[in-house]
């Protein structure tokens, strides 16, 4: 190396040296091994299961295929598959129809309302679409309907129900409209994201506003466009509440309603229900890794830029008819099933109509107070979701740290088994969960430590992929300066990393807690009457006729979801860490948004 | 021998290898300034000595401890060595008292001596006003300043700095450059400071590593680096700086073109090796090409025509096509002119001039 002078070290001694501290501290050792149990736990294991049962008799145990064969011979079990489909292919063309164009009308043009619009969009998202359904019932049922009841009193009472919510076309509808909410958020948040200076780039060009929305702004958000044409489809798919409701009374069965069937068949058909579950994965995971591969690289949320101040386009004399539309799906998604909820849910007796006579409180008071059964499940529901959030976050934040920070050799496997999940709809969860704990040596069934596992394995990649995110935004030097300072690993996450976050796990954690306290179709099999929860209770009390009950529960379960929606932003903006000293007053960093994008 | 040995370090990224087998020595007390263009190696080589990167091969001691071998590495927070980052890494959540007392906390000390630690240190970087300040109500040099207190309260055996001053406006820059000597004369710490500022590097160091891709090109003094370059890398990397290239005619000439040059030779190259003649601009000098009886005498003597001329006040950047692709840049006085077009000849002094090899 020519002029370069340096003694050389004593070589001698160096050759057998080894740095004193190389071996893997106890601490580390032990988290690691207890993430890695957990994920095998409430991931490995249910899918496992469901596999093998896949895979054997019901009757005999023997290993076999003949569940599968009979799944493509029998037309009984291939008509859910085709029904299910259609339901899938329906929802995830009137979300993309209906939340795209509103979306545009919400982020780009100068439509009234904008703000509010949004937030019953919002609320919208939060509403347990099977309770929607509900709502629906009490509005479109073919003979007891309001509004059928009307258009009778409109048109004679010769005529037909004008609407019949109990089929096909009727629950296409309520998947739609509680699915426009996704495609909406992710499209508007798509839009809003978006340099303003690409516009402008093609404005100063000569590109009229027509022509720069055809020619720039569309192509630009196409990959939200089709990411959430996927995610409502999935979710068609993978629904249970609403067929549950709308579909089997009049005997059009989808594959996540079959799966309950063959779970009340005496002798129950577990492994066939294993192995029935298997279509519905492959499709899944099929649009997923679609999904992926579509947001992949060229990621639309990247074209970001200044905050765009207020110019936006102006609608002219079409601006209070498109306000009329937008108006629409706040309307049948939120005001009116909600009304039709509320009145139920204050009358003592449905059936005796609207009086005042009749209003009363009852019904809150029985479920609250009045009833045990109401009231665990109330209390359950509570303590669950708490319990369930709060396992799934901390899981999820510290399996994203070890991946984010490549920690241990292979540590991406970790973040793959977290993300597995995301896949697997919640009725498969079910199975999962069912057929893996109600078993020696594991035999949890009956105990709320099962349900409070599937909730917080269903929703870890929720978690999972939240704390990724916080952590991209936090750069490693800020943890490599606490370690060469003489913190630890351990130290450092605690003092620096977890503080950093912040807000962010707690928008996480409300993030994961919403969509726990409305699930259903997870806890469908794997409860007991112990163990109930608000949404079991309210599907299993609908089959018993009890209207107003469920109804007051439904209302009750809103109440709280809405209440804790309403709570988490200024919850989150209180914990954000606090970046300025009071003595100068100045305003912190909003916190983001509470809710998914 | 104390103080921080490296010895045959190298590092690979998969199929790229970012440190080819680097020997260096860091006596104590010393500041060193590892300089080089991004991708030279230099980082990678801080990273390695904070910890955070286990070294492919090679080695690490710091006095008589070895920190890193391929074989394992000493964890960065057993290391007593203090890193002061590019980007400050200031903790955005505690005020500038607790970003500086946080490694004293992790030590336990008692609280009195925490509390005179902190205040000391806060009053060697000027900081004691704004001690309840958060990160973001500071200017980019006062957290500079909280970055590197931040690290100098643990009093740590050996300090980091990785490209401390390049988020700073050139101002603040200039102004920092003394400040950081300052502290290290105040404080004697032994210091690798990591840079691809050459002006950064003369101010601040004892002594350079200059680095290209992987390769240490030259250790040595700034008058080393500056004025006996190893090779026409360093050369030109240090300072302004013509390169000629040509091939070695042997015996201190070398061929430019269809000139012969000579030169003191430093490049250690056969004949017709490919070699470089380099002379600084300022040392060059321009006449016109009617004029007569110029002090050719132990001068190379070139001509060409003037490209572009600039005027930057204290003297005249003039750019000399010498044909042929190959051009010369001339600092000369202000007072002296030459419009684009005209014909020159440029004078090298001989003494000025060096015959130097390519980088390693």
């Amino acid at each position: 190396m020519g002029v370069i002078s340096t003694d050389s070290p004593d070589s001698a001694a160096a050759a057998t040296a080894r740095p004193a501290m190389a071996r893997v501290p106890l601490a580390r050792t032990l988290v690691f091994g207890a993430v890695a149990l957990l994920l095998f736990l409430l991931v490995v294991l249910p899918f496992g299961w469901v596999l093998n049962n896949s895979v054997h008799d019901d009757l005999t145990g023997a290993w076999t295929l003949g569940n599968y064969a009979r799944i493509f011979q029998s037309a009984d079990l291939l008509e859910p598959l085709f029904n299910s489909l259609l339901l899938a292919v329906a929802t995830a063309v009137i979300a993309v129809g209906i939340g795209v164009p509103l979306a545009w009308l919400v982020s780009r043009t100068d439509l009234p309302f904008r703000r509010t619009i949004r937030v019953l969009t919002l609320t919208a998202f939060v509403t347990p679409s099977f309770i929607g359904a509900t709502g629906w019932i009490l509005l479109a049922a073919p003979n007891s309907g309001w509004l059928n009841a009307l258009w009778r009193s409109l048109a004679g009472t010769e005529a037909g129900p004008l609407l019949n919510i109990y089929s096909m076309t009727g629950a296409i509808f309520i998947c739609g409209i509680y699915t426009v909410p996704y495609s909406f958020t992710m499209v508007s948040s798509a839009l809003d994201e978006m340099a303003v200076e690409l516009e402008d780039a093609a404005a100063t060009l000569g590109s009229g506003t027509l022509r720069t929305m055809l020619s720039i702004t569309i192509p630009l958000v196409t990959p939200a466009v089709i990411a959430s044409f996927i995610l409502s489809f999935i979710q068609g798919l993978t629904l249970f509440g609403v067929p549950a409701f709308l579909l089997t009374p009049t005997g059009i069965p989808v594959v996540t309603t079959k799966l309950a069937e063959f779970y009340q068949l005496f002798p129950p058909e577990i492994f066939l229900a294993a192995a029935y579950c298997m279509p519905l994965l492959l499709v899944t995971a099929m649009l997923f890794w679609m999904r992926r591969r579509i947001l992949g690289r060229k990621q639309f949320v990247t074209i970001s830029g200044k905050s765009r101040a207020g110019r936006r386009i102006a609608l002219g004399a079409a601006r209070w008819p498109a306000f009329g539309a937008a108006l629409l799906l706040p309307l049948v998604s939120v005001f009116l099933p909600y009304a039709a909820l509320l009145l139920v849910s204050l009358t003592r007796a449905w059936g005796q109509g609207l009086s005042w006579e009749n209003l009363s409180l009852y019904w809150y008071w029985w479920a609250l107070f009045g009833n045990s059964e109401t009231h665990t499940a109330i209390v359950n529901s509570l303590l669950f979701s708490t319990l369930a959030a709060t396992l799934c976050v901390m899981l999820g934040t510290v399996v994203a740290y070890i991946v984010e920070r490549r920690m241990v050799f292979g540590a991406s496997l970790f973040g793959a088994v977290a993300t597995v999940p995301i896949i697997i709809p919640g009725i498969v969860m079910s199975v999962g969960f069912f057929a893996a704990y109600t078993r020696a040596p594991l035999n949890l069934y009956g105990t709320p430590l099962l349900l409070v596992a599937a909730f917080a394995a269903t929703f870890l990649p929720i978690a999972y992929a939240h704390g990724g995110s916080i952590l991209k935004g936090i750069g490693p030097e800020l943890e490599r300066a606490a370690r060469s300072l003489g913190a630890g690993e351990g130290r450092t996450f605690l003092s620096i990393t977890i503080p950093l976050m912040g807000g962010g796990l707690l928008s996480g954690w409300f993030l994961v807690f919403i969509p726990i306290i409305r699930e259903l179709s997870v806890a469908v099999f794997l409860i007991t009457p112990k163990t109930n929860v608000m949404t079991t209770l309210i599907y299993n009390a609908k089959d018993g006729g009890n209207y107003e009950a469920v109804c007051a529960m439904s209302v009750l379960l809103l109440l709280i979801t809405l209440a804790l929606v309403a709570a988490a932003g200024p919850l989150t903006r209180l914990t954000t860490v606090r970046r300025t000293s009071r003595k100068t007053g100045r305003k912190s960093a909003p916190a983001e948004g509470v809710l998914p994008t | 021998m104390s103080g921080i040995r490296i010895k045959n370090l190298r590092k690979s990224f998969g199929a790229y290898t970012a440190l080819h087998g680097i020997d260096l020595q860091v006596p104590n007390g010393t500041l060193l300034a590892l300089l080089g263009p991004s991708g030279c190696g230099k980082s990678t080589t801080l990273q390695l000595l904070a910890g955070f990167e286990a070294p492919t091969e090679g080695e690490i001691w710091a006095d008589d401890v070895l920190l890193s071998s391929a074989r394992g590495v000493l964890p960065p927070e057993k290391r007593g060595i203090s890193l002061v980052f590019q980007n400050y890494a200031v903790w955005p959540h505690k005020t500038v008292a607790e970003n500086v007392a946080f490694g004293l906390a992790i030590r336990r000390l008692p609280k009195a001596e925490i509390a005179e630690r902190l205040d000391r240190t806060l009053r060697t970087v000027r900081l004691e006003a704004l001690r309840d300040r958060y990160p973001s109500e500071l200017s980019g040099g006062q957290q500079q300043r909280v970055a590197l207190a931040r690290a100098l309260a643990v009093e740590p055996r050996i300090l980091l700095l990785d490209e401390p001053l390049s988020n700073l406006d050139a101002h603040l820059r200039e102004e920092m450059r003394f400040e950081i000597r300052q502290v290290h004369d105040l404080l004697g710490l032994t210091t690798v400071y990591v840079t691809h500022d050459q002006s950064e590097a003369l101010v601040t160091a004892d002594r350079i590593a200059v680095m290209k891709s992987g390769h240490l090109q030259q250790l040595g003094s700034p008058e080393d680096i500056f004025e006996r370059p190893s090779n026409a890398f360093v050369a030109t990397f240090i300072g302004a700086n013509n390169e000629l290239a040509g091939t070695s005619e042997g015996n201190g000439a070398i061929r430019v073109g269809g000139h012969v040059l000579t030169a003191p030779d430093r490049s250690g190259a056969a004949h017709g090796g490919t070699v470089s003649l380099c002379v600084r601009p300022s040392q060059v000098r321009l006449f016109g090409a009617e004029e007569t009886g110029l002090p050719a005498e132990g001068c190379n003597v070139l001509s060409g025509t003037v490209q572009r001329s600039a005027y930057l006040g204290e003297y005249r950047d003039v750019l000399v096509d010498l044909g042929g692709g190959r051009t010369l840049r001339a600092f000369i006085p202000p007072a002296q002119s030459f419009a684009p077009g005209s014909v020159v000849t440029a004078l090298l002094p001989i003494g000025s001039c060096q015959i130097l090899g390519p980088a390693a």
